[in-house]
């Protein structure tokens, strides 16, 4: 019933809105984005998917059960925070090391990015296990 | 500062997260969760308590941020004792759970929720940020709607909308008094709250907000005329939960409110005194009445939730140190004996294969032991010396005599009378007469179901045998909330 | 075999039937305490109590005080004594019989905490081991438990002591607060104080409270006859020689403390004599062997609660020895009218008679304690009857007001003399009124030689009163300080009392005769009394009000919870608002009446009308999005593009999700409210929204401190390694909270996951 065009446009953004995502996702220190946004663009971008085929196509895209995402970013965001307590600092202290990018500059990363990777992770998945589950009913 | 502060948060996590990762495998999720739960209480037991015996405060400052900036978790002797209740009914409620859940297919599910259940009751008792409570009160609220649902019946969805729908307005009510908390004194942190309202004195400003925390509190707590949620849905859900839910989630209003008006509105506190105590005589009256009129032995316990609740209310009304020492001890007993009660109401339920009272029957004669357990826990709840409520009550009764509140004392003991009157009936009913219908559904039960019972009950013996230590430590709590000078410089540092 | 090989052998061994291991620890506790006591009862006599005192919620003022005064000594002697007896007699009596662990077990438990009643030197503890009492009673009571008539019995007797009970906790928490301690020798070594205070009266109803529904004084006796359900040992041991004694023990004990005043006078005696009369009066009308024991136990009662309310040396005296007599005669004759119903199945008096036949010695036994009973000398009986004659005529300077006493306390002895007549005379010699449901076959001797021990030790003390002289003159002392009664003797000579005590005989002769003419035959309740009033209470009015309360307010309507909670929240912070004047001096600042942000609030308010009144559900989902729009506008105008960004994207899930479960919900969405009700919710959430409004316009403006956001603008690029200042909040200022917040997202998906995973195994 969905349109060839849907599903060819569907197909495109994919890999953009995946992109997108990961990029808020990384610049969200600096600049408006962060997991938070970054996990709902890519939910979207598998909504998408299901809105343009079917439940059973959007599943197949992800390779794997949106039901693991939740403890991956839980285990994230919490080993994350218990980092710190390895060099004796408490829970959730930050730490950074600079990456310097190709067009000058540098960026910034560390435990709080991998904190946000865990929230990422964790909307996409709340999103995903609710928006597909009640799809297939 | 304590590093390992975190760990009633993190441990609890971690283990959801495991439990989550081995969904399918329910002997490993088995194990976490009982691993998790245990370790809780060797940490209370062999760490935390030894450190506050010593100092009297720990705290941590996540993220090493400096006080009013970060999130500071902060514990005192309160905190300490709520811990140890959410930890030691965590882990015999759990035991329980493991029997009454084994091999059904809610299993996988109960033990994730179940922890987030307890690292939001930690969370809670933890925090020393007005805001990071709010959160811990969602983790709170959002796993015991999970839990509540589990099995899915049509009673479960309807009761656990109710309490959803509910539970809203009481998270509103808080969102609002924090918000105007933090335009006022432009901070979140309790101890920084309380250091910068004290300066400004009394206002209607704090006087709004403490009352817009009382009402969200008090949904929480179920005090009259905010409880309708609690007879709605909790004896809808499986008993394990009902237990773990009655036994523990609605004193941690109490405990958000013993918190807020000790640290930031103690000049609020004694001025609404009446009512406080208006809401606790109605609240005490309405749950035993309710209590009296059920034939459920899962709802007549609920409303006994409610009714001693008022109690609660009672003596942090009464605003002095004897009336919180005595709260606090009525809060350990009352957590230990009513999730008992529900234990052994859920025992009851597997041997007769019902929960009406009056389809009930014949537990004295099939099940003495059991019987003997209900009777010590029954009696004790209707506060009966030696018992623990008897000395529970007994403070309460003190200290309002002490402050010459003499119609509320007269209504507590009334009520108590009213409280014997139902444990009276469930004994009647459940164990005395004769059973009605032929052997119930299971004659074979798991001994978890009985472990986990007497330990509460035994615990709730403890507490009796020991009430003059309970009560030294109940006291030195009441001392620290009422002289918060030392918990603002534990947190401050200054 | 097995079995038949042990009751050989329990045979060889002692032959008691009904002999079992555990016993012996209940009787060697039992003896071994009677031991304890005795060994100390010189010390006691002498003036110099044992003590011993252990702090045990020091918080509270309960200490574990216990003290052996020779009041404490009186009593203490008849608990243990009696308690052995008893538990040897239960061995026959009991015998075959369910649920003898629980038996025995709560018998011990009483025989304790009716042991460290007496014993107790702090008002707390005693209230402890008092409420212990109701309790084991409750159990022993309810023994036969699957019996309604049981049940009822027993709650009954719970309920009863156990609201004069907690009356009585508050007398003594008052008591507590006036000295400052519950130790009861801080309180007696200044008993006027109370006296003094303004609490007294309060603090003496309370406790007489207490006192009187434990001593079934009347208005509250009805208990105690139906009590008599329980088994015959028991009713023998608590509900006539010990617990219901607790409350004369406490009247005694406190005496010093609450007594001397005209509402103690004229509120025990009152109350003490309509006791006695009415006790007496209805024993008469009795055919039931334990209903007589129960309703003349009532009468001797009042007699003593009665004769403490006099004040006199003399009254204290008499009530005393009136005690021992009673517990010595009373429970021998329990254990009588016990024998007889366990070898005759039968305790009807219409249809006993001859039973000399089939047991001699047990006739010896109610012979001897039914002449103790009926006051003849020499028995204790007489000892005591001849004290309360004497007590009554000397209380008052007036004639006639001690004649009227007098007259009165011959009355209910005339009673007592008639029926020790039915109970020691006409079971055993009168003629059998019809069959006996069982026929006697060999009365195990243990059923007989309790009794004959107590009925003996009536007799012995009365031949030799001055055995207990000693202990009941210190008693008096204690009772009423520095007072002195005379020595106890049997023979005081030609004198009124004993004048008296032959109108007593004669005419309780009398009473027999009429007595046999018209035997007492089953009367119906009287429609107003004490236990209709009780019943009506108990089974009408209480589940009446409780289920008519809990369906109103708990009527299942979620719309009434919320409106209910919303309306009271309004009610109590509006109203400080309100109250406060605040109001008035809110103000908006002047950067707020923008035009763009006065346009976006119109649109919102509008949207946020259109959720509420949309015909549709499908409207209504629409409004919703548009509110969310308007609130990421909003965002986007206040410069806070992560939020606006979020929002937009929240409010493009929730209806992708809305239109999801869209084909799930049922038809119907618009509910039919009657308009009176609808009114009424559109005021609770117009006030709801006023309220909001109000609280904005109040706090706008009003600082005390300068807000902490500032810290996280400048040192987020610096400290925290980045420049957008909500994400470094998010994750690292307050990441904490963020790591609660995924929590909570994570839970919500296994919730939803939960349900729908139900849904979809079911269908």
């Amino acid at each position: 019933m969905s349109s060839l065009i849907l599903r060819t446009v569907a197909r495109l953004l994919l890999p953009i809105l995946v992109l997108l995502s990961l990029f808020l996702l990384l610049r969200g220190h600096n600049l408006p984005g962060g997991g938070f946004v970054g996990g709902l663009v890519c939910a979207a971008a598998i909504i998408l998917q299901m809105v343009a085929y079917d439940t059973a196509t959007a599943r197949r895209m992800l390779r794997g059960s949106p039901w693991l995402l939740l403890p991956l970013g839980l285990g994230l965001a919490l080993l994350s925070g218990l980092a710190a307590l390895l060099w004796g600092q408490p829970f959730m202290t930050s730490r950074f090391v600079s990456v310097p990018l190709p067009g000058g500059g540098a960026l910034d990363l560390g435990l709080p990015t991998v904190f946000d990777l865990g929230v990422y992770f964790v909307v996409l998945g709340t999103v995903l296990l609710v928006v597909l589950n009640l799809g297939e009913e | 500062m304590t590093l390992h502060l975190v760990l009633p948060v993190a441990l609890p996590l971690a283990g959801a997260i495991l439990c989550l990762a081995f969904y399918r495998v329910a002997r490993v999720q088995r194990a976490i969760a009982l691993s998790s739960c245990a370790g809780l209480v060797l940490y209370l037991a062999g760490v935390l308590w030894p450190l506050l015996n010593g100092a009297g405060y720990a705290t941590l400052r996540i993220g090493n941020w400096p006080a009013p900036y970060g999130i500071v978790l902060a514990v005192d002797l309160l905190s300490a004792i709520m811990l140890s209740l959410a930890a030691v009914v965590g882990l015999a409620v759990l035991v329980y759970a493991l029997a009454w859940f084994r091999r059904e297919p809610e299993e996988p599910l109960l033990y994730p929720l179940y922890l987030i259940l307890l690292m939001g009751l930690n969370g809670a008792f933890l925090t020393g940020d007005v805001f990071n409570l709010y959160v811990f009160f969602e983790i709170m609220l959002v796993s015991s709607f999970g839990l509540m649902a589990l099995g899915g019946e049509r009673g479960q969805i309807e009761g656990t909308i109710k309490y959803l729908a509910i539970s809203q307005l009481s998270s509103a009510l808080f969102l609002l008094g924090a918000g105007l908390l933090y335009g006022l004194a432009g901070t979140l942190n309790m101890a920084d709250l309380a250091r910068k309202l004290a300066a400004s004195g009394a206002t209607p400003y704090t006087a709004i907000a403490a009352l817009l925390f009382l009402g969200a509190f008090g949904i929480k707590a179920a005090v009259f005329p905010l409880f309708f949620w609690l007879p709605a849905s909790y004896h809808t859900a499986k008993t394990p939960v009902t237990a773990i839910l009655g036994g523990l989630l609605t004193k941690v209003g109490i405990y958000a409110l013993c918190r807020l008006y000790t640290l930031l509105f103690p000049v609020h506190w004694a001025a609404q005194r009446s009512l406080f105590l208006g809401i606790a005589a109605l609240t005490m009256v309405v749950g035993v009445l309710g209590a009296v009129a059920q034939g459920d032995i899962k709802r007549l316990l609920s409303f006994h939730i409610i009714s001693q609740i008022g109690y609660l209310i009672m003596g942090l009304g009464l605003s002095s140190t004897l009336a919180m020492a005595a709260t606090l001890y009525f809060m350990v007993h009352i957590v230990l004996v009513k999730t008992g009660l529900f234990l052994i109401a859920g025992i009851a339920e597997q041997v007769t294969g019902t929960t009406d009272l009056y389809a009930m029957g014949g537990l004295l004669r099939r099940r003495p032991f059991l019987a003997c357990l209900f009777l010590i826990t029954a009696m004790s709840l209707a506060g009966l010396p030696p018992l623990s409520g008897f000395y529970a009550k007994l403070g309460l009764v003190i200290a309002g005599l002490q402050s010459q509140e003499y119609w509320v004392v007269a209504v507590a003991l009334g009520v108590s009378m009213l409280t014997l009157f139902s444990m009276v009936k469930i004994w009647t009913q459940a164990f005395m007469k004769k059973a009605t219908t032929a052997a119930g559904a299971k004659e074979q039960l798991r001994p978890g179901l009985y472990v986990a019972a007497v330990g509460l009950a035994a615990l709730a013996l403890v507490a009796a045998v020991g009430a003059g230590p309970i009560y030294g430590v109940a006291q030195r709590a009441s001392q620290q909330l009422f002289d918060s000078s030392a918990y603002l410089v534990a947190v401050l540092g200054r | 075999m097995a079995s038949h090989l042990a009751t050989d052998r329990s045979k060889t061994l002692l032959r008691v039937p009904g002999w079992r291991w555990p016993l012996a620890p209940v009787l060697a506790l039992a003896l071994g305490l009677f031991g304890f006591v005795l060994r100390r009862a010189p010390a006691a006599v002498a003036g110099t109590p044992w003590e011993a005192a252990l702090d045990w919620l020091p918080a509270l003022g309960l200490s574990l005080h216990l003290r052996l005064d020779s009041l404490s000594l009186i009593f203490a002697l008849l608990i243990t004594g009696i308690g052995a007896l008893v538990v040897a007699y239960s061995m026959p009596y009991m015998q075959g019989e369910q649920g003898l662990g629980r038996y025995y077990a709560s018998l011990t438990l009483f025989m304790l905490a009716m042991f460290g009643l007496v014993m107790a030197g702090n008002l707390l503890l005693l209230f402890v081991f008092w409420e212990l009492t109701s309790i084991s009673s409750y159990l022993l009571i309810g023994f036969r438990h699957e019996e309604a008539e049981s049940q009822e019995a027993a709650l009954q007797a719970l309920l009863v002591t156990g609201a004069g009970g907690l009356a009585m906790l508050a007398g003594i928490v008052l008591i507590g607060q006036v000295y400052g301690s519950f130790d009861l020798g801080v309180i007696l070594a200044e008993p006027t104080r109370l006296r003094a205070h303004p609490l007294y009266g309060w603090a003496l109803g309370l406790i007489l409270a207490g006192a009187f529904t434990k001593s079934a004084q009347f208005p509250f006796h009805f208990w105690l006859p139906k009590a008599m359900v329980a088994p015959t040992p028991v009713s023998a041991y608590l509900h006539s020689a010990t617990m219901v004694k607790a409350g004369i023990y406490l009247l005694a004990r406190l005496s010093p403390l609450l007594g001397g005043s005209i509402a103690w006078q004229a509120t025990l005696t009152t109350a003490g004599g309509l006791t006695m009369l009415l006790g007496a009066w209805q024993a008469l009308r009795q055919h039931d062997l334990k209903g007589i024991l129960a309703y003349t136990t009532i009468s001797t009662l009042g007699m003593m609660v009665a004769l403490l309310g006099l004040g006199t040396a003399e009254a204290s005296q008499a009530a005393l020895v009136t005690l021992v007599a009673h517990a010595l005669y009373k429970g021998a004759l329990f254990l009588v009218a016990g024998a007889v119903d366990h070898e005759t199945g039968t305790r009807d008096v219409r249809l006993l008679g001859g039973f000399w036949a089939y047991g001699p010695a047990l006739g010896l036994v109610a012979a001897l304690a039914a002449l103790s009973m009926a006051g003849l000398p020499p028995t204790l009986g007489f000892v005591a009857k001849e004290l309360g004659y004497s007590a009554a005529l000397e209380w008052s300077e007036q004639a006639i007001a001690s004649g009227g006493l007098a007259l009165l306390v011959l009355a209910a002895n005339a009673c007592n003399v008639a029926l020790a007549v039915v109970l020691g005379y006409r079971v055993f010699f009168g003629e059998p009124g019809g069959p006996w449901p069982r026929k006697p076959h060999g009365m195990p001797w243990l059923l007989v030689l309790p009794g004959l021990l107590l009925a003996g030790a009536s007799w012995l003390v009365g031949i030799l009163p001055g055995l207990l002289d000693g202990a009941v003159e210190r008693a008096v002392g204690l009772v009423l300080p520095g007072a002195h009664a005379g020595h106890l003797a049997l023979w005081h000579g030609w004198s009124l009392p004993l004048a008296l005590s032959m109108v007593t005989l004669a005419s309780g002769a009398g009473l027999y005769a009429l007595w046999r003419r018209r035997p007492p035959a089953p009367c119906g309740e009287p429609r107003l009394s004490a236990l209709a009033a009780y019943r009506w209470l108990v089974y009408r009015a209480l589940p009446g009000a409780a289920s008519g309360l809990t369906r109103t307010l708990q009527n299942g309507s979620l719309r009434f919870y919320i409106m209910v909670i919303l309306a009271s929240t309004v009610l109590v912070a509006g109203g400080t608002l309100v109250r406060s004047g605040l109001l008035s001096r809110g103000s908006l600042s002047s950067e707020a009446y923008a035009w763009p942000e006065l346009l976006m609030t119109a649109l919102l308010v509008a949207a946020a009308l259109g959720v509420v009144l949309a015909p549709t559900r499908l409207g209504a989902i629409l409004s919703l999005g548009a509110v969310g729009s308007m609130v990421t506008l909003l965002y986007v105008r206040f410069r806070a593009p992560d939020l606006a960004l979020t929002q937009l994207l929240i409010e493009a899930l929730t209806v992708i999700l809305l239109l999801q479960v869209f084909h799930y919900l049922p038809p119907g969405f618009e509910e039919h409210v009657r308009p009176r009700r609808a009114a009424l919710e559109i005021a609770v959430a117009a006030s709801v929204g006023l309220l909001m409004a109000g609280l904005v316009l109040m706090a706008n403006g009003v600082q005390f401190a300068p807000p902490i956001a500032r810290y996280y603008l400048e040192q987020s690029a610096p400290l925290a390694h980045g420049h957008n200042v909500v994400n470094v909040i998010l994750v690292d200022f307050r990441g904490y909270d963020t790591l609660g917040e995924i929590t909570v997202l994570a839970t919500a998906a296994i919730g939803v996951y939960a349900l729908l995973r139900v849904r979809r195994r079911k269908a």
